[in-house]
């Protein structure tokens, strides 16, 4: 019995820790609403949204989708041809 | 198992759920911190001083871009008190780097290399000038010349196989005239008039070039859809 109780809570923390997915419905919303941004889903993102809610974007998730979405190592010039340290 | 070494493991479990979840949250909070050069860094007594002085506010100029300015992404050690290249002796502006991260429209790719960079200048410069001298005692310090303000952004967007161009400005601003423009006795399109801009083309210096200025409100009108910065951000 004390057994089943910790398995409960075991499992309690795991669906808490999972629990409001973001919807493919919420993902469509933010792809569709920003001009510069997308990206595929990650936890961080994933936990704070809920069904039915508005999709909560943090400055990680932009950071996250930049780093999935972009092209590779881009073409420019570098910081030491325009300043010395 | 016994139980002692259930309620135990269930212990650990539960308190890794909840350290993890604090240490997302504190990693989602700070900006990264190599953005800014080191005081150390510095090769002259005079941009160590500026830089071991002025520590916190590049710190809160680092925050305010990363958390209120997402769109922007601050160069490792981008910010710091530079010698421009152009300049001779050791004459140091307060300098922010950054990458622009915006999809370009077939509209904006098409304008002459002149005209792309009028309208990234108008867009960022005022904003970002703004911002870099939040600390009132950055405009009566003697050690400081000028401000750089450099911006780089997608020329246009890569075909496959095609590694990413971006162009790129570096304006170059002197201490009173960064003065007028702040205090309204001069208007954007004056700043640019006055700036020394060179551009790049991927890494293909273009020169020095003039550009134009007008008034863009952008920065203060944009809004990244159902974005929130950090609980304890405050966006000005």
């Amino acid at each position: 019995m004390r057994l089943d109780g910790v398995r409960l809570l075991l499992i309690g923390a795991v669906l808490a820790a999972t629990a409001g997915c973001a919807t493919s419905e919420e993902w469509t919303t933010w792809r569709s609403h920003t001009s510069h941004f997308a990206s595929g889903p990650h936890m961080g993102f994933s936990v704070r949204n809920r069904e039915g809610t508005a999709p909560r974007v943090s400055r990680q998730d932009i950071t996250m989708a930049r780093n999935e979405n972009w092209w590779g190592k881009p073409i420019t010039v570098s910081q030491e041809q325009i300043l010395e340290r | 198992m016994s139980g002692r070494s259930v309620r135990l493991a269930a212990a650990l479990a539960v308190a890794g759920l909840l350290a993890s979840g604090v240490a997302l949250g504190l990693a989602h909070a700070a900006a990264p911190d190599d953005r800014i050069l080191p005081a150390e860094k510095h090769t002259s007594d005079k941009g160590r001083a500026l830089a071991r002085k002025y520590q916190r506010a590049l710190a809160e100029l680092n925050a305010e871009v990363y958390h209120c300015m997402p769109w922007l992404d601050v160069r490792h050690e981008g910010i710091g008190f530079y010698k421009p290249r152009h300049l001779q002796g050791d004459v140091r502006y307060l300098s922010l780097n950054v990458e622009v991260d915006q999809q370009p429209s077939a509209e904006f790719s098409a304008l002459p290399v002149h005209d792309r960079a009028s309208r990234m200048f108008s867009r960022y410069v005022p904003a970002l000038l703004r911002r870099m001298t939040r600390e009132a005692g950055l405009m009566g310090e003697p050690l400081l010349e000028g401000f750089t303000v450099i911006l780089s952004w997608l020329k246009q967007e890569p075909r496959p196989n095609e590694r990413p161009v971006l162009d790129t400005i570096a304006v170059f601003l002197p201490r009173p005239q960064v003065a007028d423009f702040l205090a309204g006795r001069a208007t954007a399109a004056r700043l640019a008039e006055t700036a020394h801009v060179i551009a790049w083309d991927g890494e293909t210096k273009l020169g020095e070039f003039r550009v134009r200025g007008w008034e863009d409100n952008f920065v203060a009108t944009y809004r990244i859809a159902n974005y929130q910065p950090a609980s304890e951000v405050t966006c000005r």
